[in-house]
């Protein structure tokens, strides 16, 4: 059952407009059609100019972040159906506009890179085989290695859009998997970024970036429990020193 | 004016390293930390037309092969990917293959995988399709996710590791005789500006080309870039013709549920909730939830993939308003197994086909999935250009064969990641010396190339020639073959070539051009998709997943066609075919067989063996 | 070789709260600090008033029972309720507990904690009555 669906883009030629300026489609659409499948007919069909990050289109891969009604969504797993009257497509909030829907990731990958996210162990040999992890030690760190670097939890993130040197949800979240993994030794290379004000205590607990996760990494709760780390090891080290 | 244009041009920066590395997926990321490892001098180029945690491998679910149980044995994985690729894979390439798969995986999981494990703590196996004992070590169902976001999360440790991420590497560079590799030329898509960077060894690590189907399970990026760019060069393009169709994706979208699903015990129904796959070779029926290795729904993916095409054509198949479709029933298996180890099957059967697969069973059919073929390798990953390796889906080192087994290819990345690591770190150590005049002089070549398609005139358009292109394909090159719709899809690739010299680029922005890099990419497809219309056409016989419906061309021919498909290029022409040696080392091709036809006759040639 | 990048900065307005429903309650959770802050001032008061003597003790009773001072208490009780519920909830995530294996189901986790409440205030009314 194919009908017509208004779909409104911002749209930003850095070459040639001074600003972003709303640009207004109609395109048919079904049952099934999601906010990518859009995208792409678009491009192929009518715009070939309209520029977008994509690749699995299953939600997996992270690319397609943007605010989709003001709300950070993956486009992928947006379906017009939900939105019969209408929907307003702009670039992944608190990034900076490069063109239409292309944001500048590269604070993000730098975040990413500075937290140290691997395994910091020197004991570790692969002729001796596997280390032993139980499911219940994986439990603890599980939901936070699920992360697909998306940044929708950046774009809901008021902190992160007041203060850019704030190191962010996903990137602490990350952080706390490795602190949290049995086989890491590195927790004290981590903590100097995350004890930082820019680090877990740049956040206030808005809780925005859990809700519009789309892989439930829950990282509100992974900053904030991070905090009681962070606090803990505060009071450790002031003790030591005396 | 024009003149300031050809100044601008002109000077393209140009940068040297020791290893350039093409794709940041799973083969790339290994390789460079690998290169990274074997000389911590050298300075690794990481380029990639996508930031490395979205490349397509992040999409694979089952999981990965190595011999891990007490009671398995190398031998044993040996025979079944053998077997498997019907005879056309290279043994001493499986043998080495299988020989390293288990330490790859357990560095693996010292960097960090989190390896899915049994209540002791010890990594868990699961069944796979084609596997004779239980070898596929899994994560969730998210195994490729967590293979690759562990393998670029550790190459962030390598500080010599440097990446160039979004960029689109557009040509390689060559010596004068294009016998030796010299690097290659990018273009920033961000600036959209392009480079020139001198390496001593190149390593392709582009993925697959399954996007020139309509139907596939592949992420938009997988159109066969790299192995359009070595074929250009000379390079053949071997076994091209075996394009694997994953039995169970999902329909209209083409969407992957993974094999693991019929590991974990499901079973694929038709329309009348009968478990087909007995009436193909795969028999007798296997108890619900008492799922047996190479029986029914644990058969490999190409004689699955061909029961729902006879199905399909004996009327039961069920009409979805996507399309045919049977069903993949896990309902037996109940909430807590699935939410345990299918949790990424549940979240994509409800968002994609609204089916909650703890009440009803998922549709789904056959999608085009995996390029078995590709760049022809050494056993070393190295092709016939000095210099140049080729790892992952790209490449055709030869462990495939005609048909690939789930989870060998996770398990590819790994291994011979590690090898092509290893060796392009070894070539850039013996390099003698660049040519500069000759590497001035194709850039300059390849940047008047690339200026005359942004500027050419013509009313044809990309996306016009891309759907005519996976029509084509999907016709010709499906499940089952006939020289007729073979002949007629070669000769519309031909035509669609010709009008990709007529399309026009209507964006002529220098930042962030898709329109520009849409069209680049199916320039490659059409190329790679050539390549296999004409492999098919000249294979005179079925084996794997190339089968053919046309007189003569029915069974396997081992008398004529042990051997494989190697695909010339030649510009504006179709390519020319030619054949290579298999290598056979310890397993002499015999009937492939499965489930109780496969006991009978082991059993068989046991007692023979005793006589 | 200049760029031909120029990247937009959507810049965030001092409103930027008002723009959703979820942002709007937050802002409220964080603002029931300011009648909270009242209170604790009053109560300051007291402790003083009740040092200085019966005198100032009674100045400051009359002063608590100014309608208008009572208006404000009773916003700083509803504000300290609300910051209550807000507070367990985010002690669901911030400090997760487990029994036996399973995470505790989040309402049986506000559910003890309001519980505690009720039973503290109880005691307190029955001390202070």
């Amino acid at each position: 059952m194919s009908r017509i669906q208004k779909i409104d883009i911002m749209r930003y030629d850095p070459e040639k407009d001074a600003e972003p300026y709303m640009q207004h489609f109609e395109i048919p659409v079904n049952e099934t059609t999601s906010l990518l499948d859009a995208l792409v007919y678009i491009k192929d069909e009518q715009d070939k100019s309209l520029t977008f990050r994509w690749s699995c289109r299953m939600a997996i891969c992270g690319s397609c972040g943007m605010m989709v009604n003001n709300v950070p969504k993956l486009a992928c797993q947006t379906f017009l159906r939900d939105y019969p009257d209408g929907i307003t497509v702009e670039p992944l909030a608190n990034f900076d506009v490069e063109k239409d829907l292309i944001v500048d990731m590269t604070p993000f990958i730098e975040r990413l890179e500075a937290i140290k996210p691997y395994i910091i162990n020197d004991d570790l040999n692969p002729d001796d085989g596997p280390t032993i992890q139980t499911p219940a030690q994986m439990e603890k760190y599980q939901q936070y290695s699920a992360c697909i670097n998306c940044g929708l939890c950046y774009a809901a993130c008021p902190q992160f859009g007041l203060n850019k040197n704030f190191i962010g949800p996903a990137v602490i979240a990350l952080a706390r998997r490795y602190n949290l993994d049995t086989r890491d030794k590195g927790f004290q290379e981590r903590m100097g970024i995350l004890n930082s004000e820019d680090g877990v205590w740049g956040c206030t607990f808005v809780g925005y970036c859990s809700e519009v996760c789309p892989k439930g990494v829950d990282p509100a709760a992974g900053v904030n429990q991070t905090k009681v780390d962070s606090a803990q090891d505060y009071v450790i080290s002031m003790m030591k020193c005396q | 004016m024009s003149h300031l244009f050809i100044y601008w041009r002109v000077t393209v920066q140009t940068i040297t390293t020791d290893v350039a590395i093409i794709g940041a997926g799973g083969a790339g990321l290994r390789s460079a930390i690998a290169a990274a490892e074997a000389n911590p001098d050298l300075e690794i180029a990481l380029i990639s037309k996508v930031y490395p945690m979205r490349s397509h491998t992040v999409a694979a679910e089952g999981g990965s092969a190595a011999v891990t149980q007490e009671h398995d044995t190398l031998e044993n994985h040996f025979n079944d990917t053998v077997g498997g690729g019907d005879w056309l894979c290279e043994q001493d390439v499986v043998e080495y293959f299988v020989e390293h798969a288990y330490r790859e995986m357990t560095q693996l999981e010292q960097w960090g995988c989190p390896w899915s494990r049994k209540a002791n703590g010890e990594i868990n196996v699961r069944r796979f399709g084609g596997m004779k004992v239980a070898r596929t070590w899994f994560a969730a169902d998210k195994s490729g996710f967590h293979i690759l976001h562990t393998l670029f999360q550790t190459s962030i440790k390598y500080k010599q590791i440097k990446r160039f991420d979004e960029f689109y590497v557009v040509d390689l560079l060559t010596s004068e005789d294009g016998k030796q590799i010299q690097g290659l030329v990018a273009l920033n898509m961000m600036e959209g500006e392009y480079i020139a960077i001198k390496a001593k060894s190149v390593v392709l690590a582009t993925g697959g080309a399954a996007r020139v189907f309509s139907f596939n399970t592949n992420g938009g990026i997988v159109t066969g870039d790299g192995m359009a760019m070595a074929y250009r060069h000379g390079v053949p393009l071997r076994d091209m013709e075996f394009l694997q169709y994953h039995p169970t994706g999902l329909p209209g979208t083409g969407i992957l549920i993974t094999e693991g699903c019929r590991g974990e015990g499901g079973v694929i129904t038709n329309k009348n909730g009968y478990r087909y796959l007995q009436d193909y070779g795969l028999g007798p029926e296997t108890p619900l939830g008492q799922p047996k290795n190479k029986y029914m729904e644990l058969g490999p993916r190409d004689k699955l993939s061909q029961a729902f095409w006879y199905e399909q054509q004996k009327g039961n198949t069920v009409k979805h308003p996507l399309g045919d479709v049977v069903y993949l029933d896990l309902r037996h298996l109940g909430a807590d197994y699935l939410n345990e180890r299918l949790p990424f099957i549940s979240e994509l059967a409800k968002a994609y086909v609204d089916v909650d697969p703890v009440k009803e069973p998922i549709p789904i059919r056959p999608t085009a999935h995996y390029t078995m073929g590709g760049i022809e390798t050494d056993r070393y990953n190295e092709t016939c250009i000095n210099g140049l390796f080729a790892v992952g889906e790209c490449s055709s080192v030869g462990l495939h064969g005609a048909n690939r087994l789930g989870s060998n290819s996770l398990a590819e990345l790994l291994v011979f990641g590690k090898q092509t690591g290893d060796g392009a770190a070894k070539r850039a150590a013996e390099f003698k010396e660049w040519d500069e005049k000759s590497i001035t002089k194709q850039v300059k070549t390849i940047e008047d190339r690339l200026s005359a398609l942004m500027n050419q005139e013509g009313d044809e358009d990309w996306s016009t020639i891309r759907h005519e292109m996976t029509d084509a394909m999907d016709k010709g090159c499906g499940i089952f073959r006939t020289e007729e719709l073979m002949v007629e899809a070669a000769d519309k690739l031909a035509e669609l070539k010709e009008r990709f010299k007529h399309i026009n680029i209507k964006d002529k922005g220098d930042v962030f051009n898709t329109d520009f890099l849409y069209a680049l990419e199916v320039g490659c497809s059409l190329d790679v998709a050539e390549s296999m219309v004409h492999s098919a056409l000249n294979r005179k016989e079925s084996r794997g997943a190339h089968q053919r419906l046309d007189e003569g061309c029915t069974e396997r021919d081992d008398v004529n066609y042990l051997k494989h498909s190697l695909a010339f290029y030649n510009e504006d022409k179709k390519p020319t075919i030619d054949y290579s040696e298999v290598t056979i080392t310890k397993s002499q091709p015999k009937q492939r067989l499965y489930g109780a036809a496969a006991e009978e006759a082991a059993a068989k040639e046991k007692a023979e063996g005793k006589e | 070789m200049t760029t031909k990048r120029k990247p937009y900065t959507h810049e965030m307005t001092r409103t930027w709260w008002m723009k959703k429903p979820f942002y709007r309650f937050y802002m409220v959770r964080e603002m029931t600090v300011l009648p909270l802050i009242l209170f604790t001032i009053f109560l300051t008061f007291g402790l003083g008033a009740l040092v200085k003597g019966p005198a100032s003790w009674q100045n400051w009773l009359d002063f608590m029972s100014n309608p208008i001072v009572i208006l404000i208490n009773i916003i700083a009780l509803l504000g300290s309720l609300f910051h209550a519920y807000t507070f367990f909830d985010m002690m669901t995530s911030v400090m997760p507990l487990k029994i036996k294996g399973k995470k505790l189901d989040n309402r049986l986790y506000t559910g003890a904690m309001w519980i505690a409440v009720i039973v503290i205030t109880v005691i307190c009314l029955a001390i202070a009555c």
